[in-house]
């Protein structure tokens, strides 16, 4: 009971502390009375008697002190104080307050969002039961495996408690009168097991709806339910129709899972075994031979990682006898029945973006560290040359009695009060330009979702790095402020300690170091981007229009293209089984008629239509393009680019002779009818591709198509009229047209957003740079006004003056570079690999860099010199 | 009578736990009160009392509660507790186990 008690008193003494504090008054007054009247009583006068009782009694201010202090919660009161005097004095120095918080909002902001997309993207988990106990399967770095192996894995249930096997999807579900794409998954039966998931309404799907001839049944997202439904549990057992075909809705899965792919939502999940009668184009997926599903699997209890490897490799060999398709090369179902799986974590899902995303955002981390590095240095700076001003101030408290840890800890307070400001409003900040960074993302045909609101991984980590950095910039300066005993400070015009100016002077030029080193970053990555835009892909992107037609299949198009003519702004029009730079590609072996086919594929394949390659504007250096005659009658042809016929007919001219070839596992003979030049077809950094271009009409089987329209006049028109004729043309799914240049875009994605990002931090940095230089000889010129008063006075001309400024901040910034060169030639071997078409060490890019760093430098530094020369020797000299 | 003695260190709570032990008292009783039956030997420094008092309430030992004095002013009277008493008792047998064995060293010739 005494404790509950003593509890009860402790909260009492921190929230009724006002009225406690003036019980204790009461209680020492009535003391005091007590006293005086028992005085008077034995015979003094009453100014005796009070005069005596407060002796016997001792000092009420100091007791009181002590008495509170038995309260507990001194250290509360005490931050109180502290954090009100700080308040005080920054809104006594406002101009101040504003740069410091600005300075670091940016730099708290930059890390902020920087953090808050590695946590997106890297580390959160997917809100699933124990996803630390997800693995993800992969053999080396092939994380795609069939369907037959998923359902074989499935069954070894004293390996795994669960199999998931799951790829992305996009439906064309009907809505409201309109056909409308959905993104989402198609999985195995084991999925939702998996993963531990219950539903909110209906049921998940099971390892029954994951049956050949099982009815077709959806799962639908909570998001889905509520944009869709209004979440009215009504919805289950409805039917919906998906690519024509009807498909009931059994259950809504849990708020907040949207699908394991991270970075795109499912909305709508169907089994794998229903895709064939979804989309009959894609049924071979279903098959032995495609490797498109990525393996979620939770280890059995009590199996360690270890054991469960071992069993997995010990039954694997009778998998893959099963599963691996019969006509693959022996040497290749040796090499696959051979291999060992590995597990990887896969508690926080799969996204390709992770690969491609991992190294730019490390190198982001990096960027927006400096720049809280930057940053900070302003802030000591502004810091320090305020404790100038303040000394008079400090060294008062310290001579009245202030212990020297009191003042610290006051200065402590005030900037850590400073960079908490300044991380609020960099949360703000970030919350902006994490919505900027998804745009940039999402401006290829890739859809990116992320949720990016705060959560406590961020917010932990932005308090952190507040909470760190107000005591990394405000302790030098804090130490500084107290390090001389009071008497020196007393004294009049002390000035300023050597110590303090170099501490501030290094600042500066660490300043102008670090943001040498974010500028040249800057200029290779825009530079590598002007490289990738300048550069002759082998095509011409602009004009062109695309329609993908995905589950639209061959035999189609014919009719199609003959509208297409018609529209008005076409100048031709064209049909292909891939684009370049689609994000898809299609290879197959290829050789010249006589020798012996490989088994590898050696060749990229494209099927192509009648003027594809003036549509593309791909120029043709031989022979000819096909034409309506190369149909399924004809004798196959085939069109090869230069980096093929360089391979297989060197110094021979092509055009004419004979290539055999596989394609989708068929022997054909292909007679050469052309010769085009390169094209960049799988990515614009990597060298073009050995190509062989077959007749799209003389394929058999299920291609995805694309038509290709070449158009002049205004794009969006064209494409608007374009949609109005082909969409009733295709009932089953809405027709998007899209430019061409948008695709080749999507692929410099990467580099594009390093460009962006790079530039914007550049010009950050640089311009704390300036203000932090600014600052120096701001305050510089200020605490020498005497002085060139002095100088003025004896003659000395104002160009002289400014000069001397101007010199003395020219050996900052020269010192920054010197300081700043080995560092960013180091940092920029680091990025090698994110670079095109330059070296790291590229001699115009460090030399812009640095001279762009010198000017803006002396532009900052010649306000303050300017200030100094209009000095009036007689107000000078009559200051103080 | 010499100079009043200084308390010797952490005797004081136990001569306020011996104080208010037998009846509530209000502070400047308690100085009083401990002036008096020691014969003015023992001069507590009346302040300093309620630091101590305090801290005896905060563990709890004694408590407090505002009462009218017989001149008709409010005053806070401190009275122990039952956990007071415990500790009361402890300090006591320390005090006495303690002076013994200082009158046994100082006592044997």
């Amino acid at each position: 009971m005494a404790w509950a008690w003593r509890f009860w008193l402790r909260l009492q003494t921190l929230f009724r502390r006002d009225q406690i504090v003036h019980r204790l008054d009461d209680e020492i007054q009535f003391h005091l009375d007590q006293q005086i009247s028992e005085n008077i009583a034995a015979g003094m006068s009453l100014e005796e008697a009070r005069y005596t009782a407060q002796r016997t009694f001792g000092n009420p201010t100091f007791l009181k002190e002590k008495t509170r202090d038995t309260w507990g919660w001194r250290w509360l009161e005490n931050l109180y104080e502290d954090l009100r005097y700080g308040l005080r004095m920054l809104c006594k120095s406002p101009g101040f307050t504003a740069t410091a918080v600005l300075s670091l909002a940016l730099g708290i902001g930059a890390n902020t969002a920087s953090c808050s997309w590695m946590d997106a993207l890297m580390l959160r988990w997917l809100p699933v039961r124990d996803p630390q106990n997800l693995v993800l399967l992969h053999i080396q770095s092939d994380f795609s495996f069939s369907y037959p192996i998923v359902r074989a894995l499935a069954e070894q249930r004293d390996i795994f408690e669960g199999v998931a096997g799951f790829s992305g999807w996009v439906f064309n579900a009907d809505s409201r009168g309109s056909i409308v794409a959905v993104q989402g998954t198609v999985a195995t039966g084991g999925y939702y097991e998996t993963l531990g998931l219950n539903p909110t309404v209906g049921r998940l799907l099971t390892e029954e709806d994951d049956q050949l001839g099982a009815p077709l049944v959806a799962v639908i997202s909570y998001g889905y339910w509520e944009r869709q439904f209004a979440r009215d549990t009504g919805v289950v057992g409805h039917t919906f129709r998906l690519n024509g075909v009807p498909v009931e809705i059994v259950g809504v899965s849990p708020r907040g899972f949207e699908g394991s792919n991270v970075g795109s939502i499912a909305d709508i999940t169907m089994a794998v075994a229903a895709v064939p009668r979804v989309d009959p184009s894609s049924a071979s997926l279903v098959g032995a031979g495609n490797f498109w599903l990525r393996v979620l699997a939770r280890p059995k209890t009590g199996v360690p990682i270890a054991e469960a490897k071992a069993r997995l490799a010990s039954v694997w060999p009778a998998i893959a006898e099963r599963t691996i398709p019969a006509d693959w090369p022996a040497d290749r179902r040796k090499a696959m029945a051979d291999a060992t799986f590995e597990f990887a974590a896969g508690g926080t899902g799969h996204t390709h973006l992770r690969e491609v995303f991992w190294k730019p955002l490390v190198v982001l981390m990096a960027v927006v560290a400096l720049v809280l590095l930057i940053a900070c240095a302003n802030v000591a700076n502004l810091l320090l040359a305020r404790a100038t001003t303040r000394q008079r101030e400090i060294a008062v408290r310290l001579a009245i009695g202030a212990g020297r840890g009191r003042i610290l800890r006051q200065l402590l307070t005030e900037s850590v009060l400073l960079s908490l400001i300044g991380a609020i409003f960099g949360i703000g900040l970030a919350w902006v330009s994490s919505r900027f960074l998804v745009a940039i993302l999402s401006s290829g045909s890739m859809q990116v979702v992320f949720d990016l609101t705060p959560n406590w991984h961020v917010i932990g980590f932005t308090s952190t790095v507040a909470i760190g950095t107000g005591i990394l910039f405000g302790l030098a300066p804090a130490f500084q402020a107290t390090a001389a005993g009071p008497s020196s400070m007393l004294k009049e015009n002390a000035g300023m300690s050597s110590f303090r100016s170099r501490l501030l002077s290094s600042l500066v030029s660490t300043q102008v170091a670090l943001s040498l080193l974010l500028v040249i970053g800057a200029g290779l990555f825009v530079r590598t981007l002007q490289n990738l835009k300048n550069l002759d892909p082998g095509f011409k992107r602009e004009g062109v229009l695309l329609v993908n037609l995905e589950g639209r299949r061959i035999g189609v198009p014919k009719d199609l293209l003959d509208a297409l003519q018609s529209v008005p702004g076409v100048i031709s029009a064209s049909v292909s089984t891939h684009t370049p730079l689609n994000g898809s590609t299609w290879s197959e072996p290829a050789v010249p008629k006589g020798q012996v086919i490989p088994e590898r594929d050696n060749a990229y394949f494209i099927g192509a239509g009648p003027g594809f390659f003036e549509t593309l504007r791909t120029p043709l250096l031989s022979g000819r393009e096909f034409t309506e005659r190369d149909s399924a009658n004809d004798p196959a042809v085939a069109v090869i680019n230069e980096a093929y016929a360089r391979r297989y007919f060197p110094n021979q001219n092509p055009v004419g002779q004979q290539l055999s070839a596989f394609v989708r596992g068929e022997r054909e003979d292909l007679e050469i009818v052309g010769l085009v030049s390169n094209s960049k077809l799988a990515g614009l950094r990597a060298a073009p591709p050995p190509t062989v271009y077959v007749s799209y009409f003389q394929l058999t089987g299920n291609f995805p198509t694309t038509l290709d329209i070449r158009a002049s006049g205004s794009l969006p028109q064209v494409a608007a009229a374009i949609q109005k004729e082909l969409q009733p043309k295709l009932p089953d799914a809405p027709v998007e047209v899209r430019a061409f240049s948008e695709q080749v875009n999507a692929a410099m994605v990467q580099e594009r957003m390093m460009a962006t990002l790079a530039s914007g931090f550049g010009a950050l940095a640089l311009m704390l740079a300036c203000l932090g230089l600014y600052g120096l000889l701001d305050y510089t010129v200020a605490r020498r006004t005497k002085e060139m008063g002095i100088r003025m006075a004896l003659g000395a001309r104002p160009g002289r003056l400014i000069r001397m400024v101007v010199r003395g901040a020219a050996q900052l910034v020269v010192l920054g570079i010197a300081l700043g060169l080995p560092a960013a030639w180091a940092a920029s071997q680091w990025v090698k690999s994110m670079l095109f078409g330059l070296t790291p060490a590229d001699p115009a890019t460090i030399a812009g860099s640095a001279l762009l760093l010198a000017i803006a430098a002396l532009l900052a530094a010649y306000v303050p010199a300017r200030r100094a020369a209009k000095v009036d020797p007689m107000v000078a000299l009559r200051w103080e | 009578m010499g100079k009043p003695s200084d308390l010797v260190q952490g005797t004081l709570d136990l001569l306020i736990l011996k104080t208010v032990s037998l009846e509530p008292k209000h502070g400047w009783a308690i100085a009083k009160r401990i002036q008096q039956v020691s014969g003015e030997v023992l001069q507590v420094q009346q302040g300093s009392l309620y630091p101590a008092l305090h801290r005896l309430e905060q563990k709890a030992w004694i408590k407090a509660k505002w009462k009218e004095t017989e001149t008709g002013r409010q005053a806070k009277f401190y009275s122990l507790t039952a956990a007071g008493r415990g500790q009361l008792e402890k300090e006591a047998a320390n005090w006495s186990r303690l002076s013994e064995a200082i009158n046994l060293v100082v006592e044997t010739t």
